[in-house]
């Protein structure tokens, strides 16, 4: 390095990042944080120089909240359905791609697709695709024909309600889950794809000339070997599918459920509903901010302590 | 168990789609490596000697021709069932799993009526472990270990499931000089100690020759001489071979047959008996050269190199293909250091003759 | 050692086709496990499209059908002036050019400064920005909101779109890595040739590491595409700063003669144009997405 005698240049090279970020990311940290713990805080009140007391009353509002276990749970299921089912999906459909030369590219590309959407958009498609059959028994208004009704007739199954007004709790996860995983796959086998590329091809010989079974190379070599990259995938998984809030949206509206009464409301959700009530919400809003952010720190520190025994480096 | 490769054939489609070109690593192979013999693949890369090794193990298919171990067809068999056992060039070793893991690995893969119980397996593995005298290292993970220790951990993952064939790639370009000797010394021990056929790959002649009870000589997909190493490098049967065995390399020149005697340049250096008259390639091994100042072949003095036991002298010749000759001869012949020319004379079974247009060995009788 | 006995002709061949079989159904499964799992991935978009082309009276039938018997090419019209599609296009192209631009100005001269120039506490300031990245982007958008609402009054305005984040510690944090590789020794040489720190910059540093930029541009620009709960929060109410993921969910497409009643194929034609020009990027710069992508994991 040049031993740059205006060492001011760096700092002006440096300030716009730093102004912006000093507002924009470094401030809210610590504003957030103070708004949790400020009780009855109130912006209006605050602007007249209002002081008030530090104290634990936002986090006892949300524990409180009438739909706050249930948010809890819809997250911590929207998380935990998905990610391993997402992650071993992915995986397999990696190693599917990596064991093929022909329509490689092409299904590779097929495979990434998902990634470039919109997710609100496509969250759109699958409402079409679950939408049920026949009348609305509500209103007697005909419903349009939902494809996936349509399939499962094949089998003689249903119509199941899936995501109309009297669906049940069940119907309604189990569509977000399918699409939550859909959209989750591109990115975990690009990781996984990767991974794999670099993976050395003798491996897999040697495993090959010792009459190794598929299943054993898959669990006793591969899996192994990938264990960094398939923590990496569970780890990000995992932080997202805390934050799942767009794809609900997507599939029901923004009331968040099939009478748009927040059935399915999530934590990132509940956090910008209280946002909505100006003035007054913010302290639960940072309340809930900081609950959802210990959890994901909780379960990220957890995935780590487990990854640092399973993951070969 | 004996290996017979019957007009064994590979040819790899060009990679680029375009061009037709296709790349013939392996043309028409037929030769047998007799039971229990170490066997060594030698050629320059390119020759297909990797190629011939990885069809014997299964891992490629040939193109065409037939593949026997002992009575039974090959050819068409994958990997796992023709019970051999394969050391990578750089042994693949599982780097997840310890020593004992690694060894116990190929046991583990049986089934059905060869299953093994835990016991045996570990009985085996220690066997394996304590052949190649690693025994001591069972619970380490590889990258604790040196070059040469995961060398030894791979011939032992190879040597567990008892192979019929044991399959060694460039076993010994990953380490360092002092230890490529004692591996090799190795190599040989544990070879015979097994009794199992060994078919190793090399590019480095002087490894081959020094643990091979037989060499093959391959050149572009081509099968060049097999032998004992010793016979092969007295009897090359074309320059190619001749060039490609012994350090310092062969001495070529291009000389001419005339009247049953040898010319390099305008001097008559060997009674050729036998050899019609035509323009010929001349072979002289280093060792082939004997001073003497009455010598019928001189050459100009360049340097001499004392090497202890022997001694080297460099100088040129008009003739000579390559820049510089050299010759090895004992320490105590006189040498002129200070003189501008240097006669020798030749040891004729120490000179060979090959065809200008063929390249190929013109024989002669030696008195 | 012994080694194995030699196997029966008639086990030989068993084996032989045994394997053979084995791998043509592996082969087989293979095949059929992607070729489904690409149908599962694909059909939401194949569903998009020829619902987008159906008369609602088609899309509506319990027999579905799959291809429309008609196309309905004015769906798309229809679902540009309901959704007011046009008007949305512009401003967020608007905000992703405008963004885009500024972020990148700040990400290489922020990115340069930390690779290549000497200060004091250069290690911990970088240390700490990284640190930022593990906290999630609702604590921020918390105090923001109010920031850019109470403080600056920003309701309503582009710049409140803009601004909040045109600083990415990811993006300065690809970059940096990418500037690093290049030698010292150019920066060198071009010292001594008295070349200014801007003009290396400009002539050698942004041409070497143009395939990160270009990553960085097209994840920006797909994050403007896709942001939709800051625009929500901050856009204000009249509808005129509106982001395109915000008009698509929010504007109702509805069948004319009954009211309560959705129409589907305007609703999927509005959402295939907002989902297009996400698929044109892709398959133009493909590589660069999934470079990017593959080091990130972060959308957009």
């Amino acid at each position: 390095m040049v031993d740059s005698k205006n060492k001011w240049k760096a700092w002006l090279y440096l300030s716009p990042a730093l102004v912006l970020l000093g507002i924009f990311t470094v401030y809210p940290i610590f504003n957030t944080v103070q708004l949790a713990f400020l009780n009855g805080y109130n912006i209006w009140e605050a602007m007249d120089g209002k002081m008030f007391t530090i104290g634990i009353d936002n986090f006892v509002k949300v524990l409180n909240y009438p739909g706050f276990l249930t948010t809890l749970k819809t997250t911590i299921l929207l998380c935990v359905l998905t990610v391993p089912v997402s992650t071993m999906l992915a995986l397999l459909i990696a190693v599917a791609l990596n064991s093929i030369k022909a329509l490689n590219r092409l299904l590779q590309t097929i495979f990434f697709l998902p990634y470039v959407t919109n997710s609100i958009a496509i969250g759109m498609v699958f409402a079409t695709m679950f939408n049920m059959i026949g009348l609305d028994p509500a209103t007697g208004i005909p419903q349009t024909a939902g494809i996936i009704n349509n399939f499962l007739s094949i089998f003689g199954v249903g119509p199941v309600n899936w995501i109309n007004p009297g669906s049940t709790y069940e119907a309604n996860m189990f569509v977000m889950c399918v699409y939550i995983v859909w959209n989750a796959l591109p990115f975990k086998i690009l990781v996984l794809l990767g991974g794999l590329q670099s993976v050395n091809k003798q491996y897999y010989d040697a495993a090959k000339v010792d009459g190794t079974s598929r299943a054993r190379v898959f669990w006793r070599i591969t899996v192994p070997l990938l264990s960094p990259m398939i923590s990496y995938v569970l780890i990000t998984g995992f932080i997202g599918g805390f934050k799942e809030y767009s794809s609900v949206v997507g599939v029901f509206g923004e009331g968040m459920g099939p009478t748009g009464d927040k059935e399915l409301q999530t934590m990132v959700g509940l956090i910008y509903d209280s946002l909505g009530e100006v003035g007054t919400g913010e302290g639960f809003a940072s309340a809930a901010a900081m609950i959802l952010f210990v959890i994901i720190l909780a379960v990220t520190i957890l995935n780590l302590k487990v990854s640092n025994k399973k993951v070969h480096y | 168990m004996k290996v017979v490769l019957e007009h064994l054939t590979k040819i790899f489609p060009s990679r680029n789609k375009k061009s037709n070109e296709q790349v013939v690593a392996v043309n028409d192979f037929t030769f047998e490596i007799p039971d229990g013999k170490l066997i060594g693949l030698l050629g320059p890369s390119g020759c297909g000697k990797s190629t011939t090794l990885y069809m014997i193990s299964g891992l490629q298919k040939p193109t065409g021709g037939k593949i026997f171990f002992g009575e039974d067809d090959v050819t068409e068999l994958t990997p796992e069932n023709r019970g051999v056992g394969l050391v990578f060039q750089n042994y693949a070793l599982y780097p997840h799993m310890t020593v004992k893991q690694n060894i116990l690995f190929p046991l583990q893969n049986l089934k059905g009526e060869d299953k093994l119980t835990k016991t045996v397996m570990l009985e085996r593995a220690y066997e394996a472990a304590r052949l190649v005298q690693i025994d001591d290292l069972m619970d380490r993970k590889p990258h604790e270990l040196s070059g040469g220790q995961q060398q030894r951990v791979a011939i032992a993952r190879a040597l567990v499931k008892m192979p019929r064939v044991l399959l060694l790639d460039e076993p010994l370009s990953n380490l360092d000089a002092r230890l490529r000797l004692q591996t090799r010394e190795e190599i040989k021990r544990i070879q015979r100690e097994t009794g199992i056929t060994t078919v190793f790959v090399t590019h480095d002649q002087e490894e081959a020759m020094s643990i091979s009870d037989m060499i093959v000589v391959m050149r572009l997909g081509v099968l060049q001489q097999i032998g004992a190493p010793q016979e092969v490098y007295d009897n090359p049967v074309n320059l190619f071979v001749a060039k490609f065995l012994g350090t310092p390399p062969i001495n070529v020149f291009e000389g001419v047959v005339k009247g049953e005697k040898l010319y390099i340049g305008e001097q008559a250096v060997l009674d050729v008996k036998g050899a019609a008259d035509q323009e010929v390639y001349v072979g002289i091994r280093p060792e082939g050269f004997i001073t003497n100042p009455e010598g019928e072949f001189t050459t100009n003095l360049i340097n001499v190199e004392v090497m202890g036991r022997d001694v080297s002298i460099v100088s040129k010749h008009p003739n000579a293909v390559s820049e510089t000759i050299r010759s090895i001869v004992d320490a105590d012949s006189a040498i002129d250091r200070d003189a501008t020319t240097v006669s020798f004379s030749l040891k004729p079974h120490k000179v060979f003759l090959f065809s200008k247009e063929t390249e190929q060995r013109i024989p002669f009788e030696v008195k | 050692m012994d080694t194995a006995v030699v196997m029966q002709e008639k086990d030989l061949q068993k084996v032989t086709a045994r394997q053979r079989v084995v791998k043509i159904l592996v082969k087989t499964l293979t095949y059929v496990f992607l070729g489904s799992m690409a149908l599962i991935v694909l059909f939401p978009f194949y569903w998009m499209i020829i619902s987008s082309l159906k008369t609602l009276e088609e899309y509506r039938r319990n027999v579905p059908t799959f291809w429309p018997e008609k196309i309905m090419w004015n769906n798309y019209t229809a679902a540009f002036q309901i959704a007011d599609l046009g008007s949305l296009f512009v401003n967020t192209v608007y905000v992703g050019v405008v963004s885009t631009i500024l972020s990148l100005v700040i990400t290489v001269l922020t990115a340069f400064a930390f690779a290549r120039l000497e200060f004091k506490g250069k290690g911990l300031l970088f240390a700490g920005l990284l640190a930022t990245m593990m906290i999630p982007g609702e604590m921020f958008t918390i105090t923001n909101y109010q920031t850019v609402v109470q403080h600056f009054k920003w309701e309503g305005k582009f710049v409140a779109l803009i601004i909040p984040f045109l600083v990415s510690v990811f993006y300065i944090y690809l970059l940096r890595n990418n500037f690093l590789q290049i030698p010292d020794e150019l920066y060198y040489a071009a010292k001594v040739d008295g070349t200014s720190d801007l003009k290396y910059l400009w002539k050698v540093m942004i041409p070497l590491a143009m395939p990160t930029l270009i990553s960085i541009t097209i994840l920006k620009m797909m994050g403007s595409w896709n942001s939709y709960m800051w625009p929500k929060l901050v856009a204000g109410k009249d509808g005129l700063h509106d982001m395109i993921t915000n008009g698509l969910r929010g504007a109702s497409f509805v069948n004319p003669d009954n009211p309560s009643e959705v129409d589907y194929p305007r609703q999927m034609a509005a959402v295939a144009t907002v989902s297009a020009p996400l698929f044109l990027v892709f398959i133009f710069l493909r590589k660069y997405i999934m470079k990017g992508v593959s080091r990130s994991g972060i959308k957009g």
